[in-house]
């Protein structure tokens, strides 16, 4: 058995899905979502799942939390066997997944944070405190007694991710928190987070977005297409990339001129992503200086319209370019 | 924290009555459909029963004795549609409950906590059984009151034993529903063909004993029938299947230890081969 908090052991995942074929046809297909993903998570980490959607991120969630059986390979969650301790699992972590989805809208926040209190089998007692303590945390005062159809997305969120505490788990699982919440509130639940860590919580925290994973965890695992691509601290993936340059070229820039890029020699990836209405192409490459005059040209060549070009430090998103070539807006979804 | 390992009994209880508790709240926070669910049988009973006064006039009473056991006939329509009541109600709450929060997401959130679906099954069929059963007696009451009969004749303790004890198996046929609801994702269309086909089985508007052999047999295979004909008996008179209260009784003990069993059995399965392959949360 693997040691740490949580153990997976090449974890496998396959479904089957139906593939329409007009109104009354349809023809399955199998569908690879997690192929032998093997990680270790240490206690009192915030470990990062990185990936595009459709990555395999949610599959291998739903999968330690007890969603969905594995279809191979073996996972310890709190010291508790997957598929053979799957209630001592479930009382052992407290998730945030699918964000304001997972509530009760006609009912107000507090009851909802009592209902699944007794559902973790605390006592009414108990889970009246554990309630008043979250929602006085998490700044929930004014609108704990109005119904949940009343709060802004935001709002629900915030209470999603209340609800996630009631138990009080050692081990805490958030799919994509930050969804849908304003900048400064996204802020103050990272800072929630980090808290909790402080405090001896565990966190499993999945993004895309690579700064939230840069700010706020300690190993970080890119995931794409049911794989684990890299693994380590967020310093280890960078100084993995040490000798290579990142540069960035901001402008209108077709795809065969990216292709043209990613052909030239010393151009590990290239890829495109489109920001403020622009295209930005991002090269990672073995130093930029004697690249750049070839890279200028490469891209004239493809009648490409350059607006800036600025050298960077490599960040997490450029570890998971040079690993899959795509950019996190990639929806990767296995078709 | 939370409990880890086994639940205590008191906890299942505990959490069972959670989830009642929540559906009640939910409820009755839209009054009005409370309302419309007392007049619904009343309304439903009354169509048959105008309908046998047009067509039989003063010799309605005497008509209907001759062939049911009783001249009650109001008191015998509101009993049948008031059961049916009880009954779609188990349905279509099991139903509704798994479809609706499978899409609306908190079917997944409760499958994340500790407690088990047989518990939230429990919770969800308590809560039924309170809901359409007080909206039943209520609306037996007022429907024997605008009818002028009287509600309270024969032995209303052993009518409401009927009810009771048939309450049980009767969650345990819904369960089956329920898996099958999970199953094929889809609730109107097979709690719109459920009620049709109970409400035929069970004798509504008429003594099963009418039905051709091969369909009284089927219609004795479900415990409703029974609940019907018990509570009818009781009241009414209008004869035991077995002749006897007790052994009709014995009957519904049957089904009490064996349909509830059997449902979460079969609903456990199927919920198994979701997880096994897209998952509960998918619609």
């Amino acid at each position: 058995m693997m040691q740490g908090q949580v153990a997976i052991e090449k974890l496998t995942k396959t479904y089957v899905v139906k593939q329409r074929k007009g109104l009354f046809k349809a023809e399955k297909k199998n569908v690879e979502a997690l192929k032998g993903v093997s990680l270790e998570i240490r206690p009192g980490e915030v470990f990062g799942l990185l990936g595009p959607n459709g990555a395999g991120k949610t599959t291998l969630i739903k999968c330690l939390t007890t969603l969905l059986l594995p279809t191979s390979g073996r996972v310890w969650i709190n010291g508790y066997e997957l598929t053979k301790q799957d209630n001592a699992i479930r009382a052992t972590v407290g998730c945030m997944l699918m964000g304001e989805r997972g509530l009760y809208w006609k009912l107000t926040g507090r009851e909802n944070l009592v209902f699944f209190g007794a559902l973790y089998h605390l006592s009414p007692t108990e889970r009246k405190k554990r309630a008043d303590a979250i929602i006085a945390k998490l700044d929930l005062v004014e609108i704990a007694d109005r119904s949940v159809e009343t709060y802004s997305s935001g709002q629900k969120m915030k209470l999603a991710f209340a609800k996630a505490l009631i138990n009080d788990a050692p081990l805490l699982i958030l799919d994509e928190p930050t969804n849908t919440l304003d900048v400064p509130s996204a802020r103050e639940l990272r800072a929630v987070v980090r808290e909790l860590n402080t405090e001896g919580k565990t966190v499993i925290y999945t993004t895309h977005i690579m700064s939230e994973a840069e700010t706020l965890c300690d190993h970080v695992a890119i995931v794409d297409r049911g794989e684990v691509l890299a693994l380590g601290t967020v310093s280890e993936l960078k100084t993995s990339l040490q000798r290579d340059a990142v540069i960035r070229i901001e402008g209108v820039i077709s795809s065969k001129a990216a292709q043209a890029v990613q052909s030239l020699p010393g151009v590990s990836r290239a890829a495109i992503t489109a920001v403020n209405g622009h295209t930005q192409l991002t090269v990672v490459a073995e130093g930029h200086q004697t690249l750049l005059p070839q890279l200028i040209q490469t891209l004239t060549a493809h009648n490409a319209v350059m607006q800036k070009i600025t050298p960077e430090e490599v960040t997490l998103e450029d570890v998971f370019i040079a690993r899959t070539g795509r950019t996190l807006a990639d929806d990767t979804r296995v078709k | 924290m939370t409990t880890i390992g086994k639940p205590s009994l008191s906890q299942t209880v505990s959490a069972a009555l959670a989830e009642t508790r929540l559906r009640l709240i939910n409820i009755s926070r839209y009054p009005g459909q409370m309302v419309l669910e007392v007049i619904i049988p009343i309304v439903f009973a009354s169509m048959p029963m105008l309908l046998g006064r047009a067509t039989a006039g003063d010799q309605a009473g005497a008509n209907f004795a001759a062939n049911t056991g009783t001249a009650n006939y109001v008191a015998f329509l509101l009993i049948g549609s008031n059961v049916f009541t009880i009954v779609s109600g188990a349905f279509w709450h099991i139903a509704y409950w798994l479809r609706f929060e499978q899409e609306t997401g908190t079917l997944e959130a409760i499958y994340l906590t500790p407690t088990s679906s047989v518990t939230l099954l429990s919770g969800v069929s308590l809560y039924s059984a309170i809901r359409s059963g007080g909206s039943a007696i209520l609306a037996y009451l007022i429907g024997c009151l605008v009818f002028q009969v009287n509600p309270f004749e024969g032995n209303v303790l052993l009518a409401f034993a009927f009810i009771l004890v048939g309450l049980v198996p009767l969650y345990g046929v819904a369960m089956l529903f329920g898996a099958l609801v999970l199953k094929v994702k889809e609730s109107n269309a097979l709690v719109g063909l459920m009620q049709w086909v109970v409400s035929f089985l069970m004798g509504i508007f008429f003594p099963v004993t009418v039905l051709p052999p091969f369909v009284r047999a089927i219609a004795l295979a479900f415990p409703p029938t029974w609940m019907t004909n018990g509570v009818r008996s009781a009241l009414l008179g209008v004869g035991f299947f077995f002749g006897q209260w007790y052994l009709d009784m014995a009957v519904l003990w049957a089904f009490l230890f064996f349909a509830p069993l059997f449902g979460f059995w079969v609903f456990n399965r199927v919920e198994t081969g979701i997880k096994r392959n897209e998952g509960v949360g998918q619609f």
